[in-house]
């Protein structure tokens, strides 16, 4: 059950490389139509992707849940995924330090997310991670936080 | 995603991208930045078109330095949003490849490395 607070929406999504597609293109929608503002649309597109990537190739997560909450000056995103217990909050940031040609291909997601996000929170609560991400509007946002696309 | 690749005469391959470099953006060019990894010299990825970058896209670009690094070759990347580029310099992409604000920059930069490299002057 989300504790957000309404106006929000909730999509469930199966746990797959293909759903993560979907559930970015969804979550760029709401973005889209609240209004954020590019940066922020971005924003949230990435951690997005990093986190729903991370419960179906890491987690094994077998479904997950996005909800969306509208806020004054910007948007909280909430992720639950059933998959294994992973707090990213806690995670090292991982960065190429220097020039070499002996670099990890991955594993920079959680340095990303706590780059873009404003302020990430997390736990876990009946067998299901819990990530809440908060996020500004952007520099260039032009409407107000109340129009959510149906889910 | 839309994957523009033009072959110059001066070694140089310029692979211009226009999309999202998202999860589906990554999947649909993965296999032919394979392929110019394993072929190029130096690497001018234009990214002045690309409205975002994640988690897969960011894949496909450090898979490639690693292979190109890794074969003695190059690679840049120029034109990236300023979002783009935030992305990049948190990773510490721009520490295997430069980042540069134009295509003709990015070639310059990769010849004289080029020409350092096999000990010519630029």
């Amino acid at each position: 059950m989300s504790e957000l607070r309404p106006p929000f929406c909730s999509r469930d999504f199966p746990a797959t490389v293909e759903a993560a597609s979907e559930a970015e293109n969804w979550v760029a929608r709401q973005a889209s139509d609240m209004g954020l503002g590019e940066e922020a649309e971005f924003a949230i597109g990435l951690c997005l992707e990093e986190v729903f990537l991370n419960a179906v190739t890491h987690g094994h997560a077998n479904r997950a849940t996005i909800s969306v909450c509208a806020e004054p000056h910007g948007v909280i995103v909430e992720f639950a995924d059933d998959g294994a217990p992973f707090d990213p909050t806690i995670a090292p940031a991982k960065r190429i330090n220097g020039p070499t040609q002996d670099f990890d291909i991955g594993g920079y997601g959680t340095g990303l997310m706590q780059k873009f996000s404003r302020r990430m929170s997390y736990r876990r609560f009946e067998g299901m991670n819990r990530l809440v991400l908060e996020f500004d509007a952007g520099r260039n946002a032009n409407a107000g936080p109340d129009t959510l696309s149906a889910p | 995603m839309d994957m523009k690749v033009i072959h110059g005469d001066d070694e140089m391959t310029h692979v211009v991208l226009d999309g999202r470099f998202d999860i589906q953006g990554a999947q649909e060019v993965d296999s032919r930045f394979e392929e110019l990894a394993k072929s190029s010299k130096a690497l001018v990825v234009d990214l002045s078109k690309v409205s975002f970058l994640a988690s897969l896209g960011i894949r496909t670009l450090m898979l490639s330095a690693k292979t190109l690094l890794r074969r003695g070759a190059e690679m840049a990347v120029c034109g990236a949003s300023e979002s783009v580029e935030k992305v990049l310099r948190t990773t510490g992409f721009n520490e295997v490849a430069g980042l540069y604000p134009d295509y003709d920059t990015a070639a310059r930069a990769l010849q004289e490395r080029l020409a350092a490299f096999s000990g010519k002057k630029a």
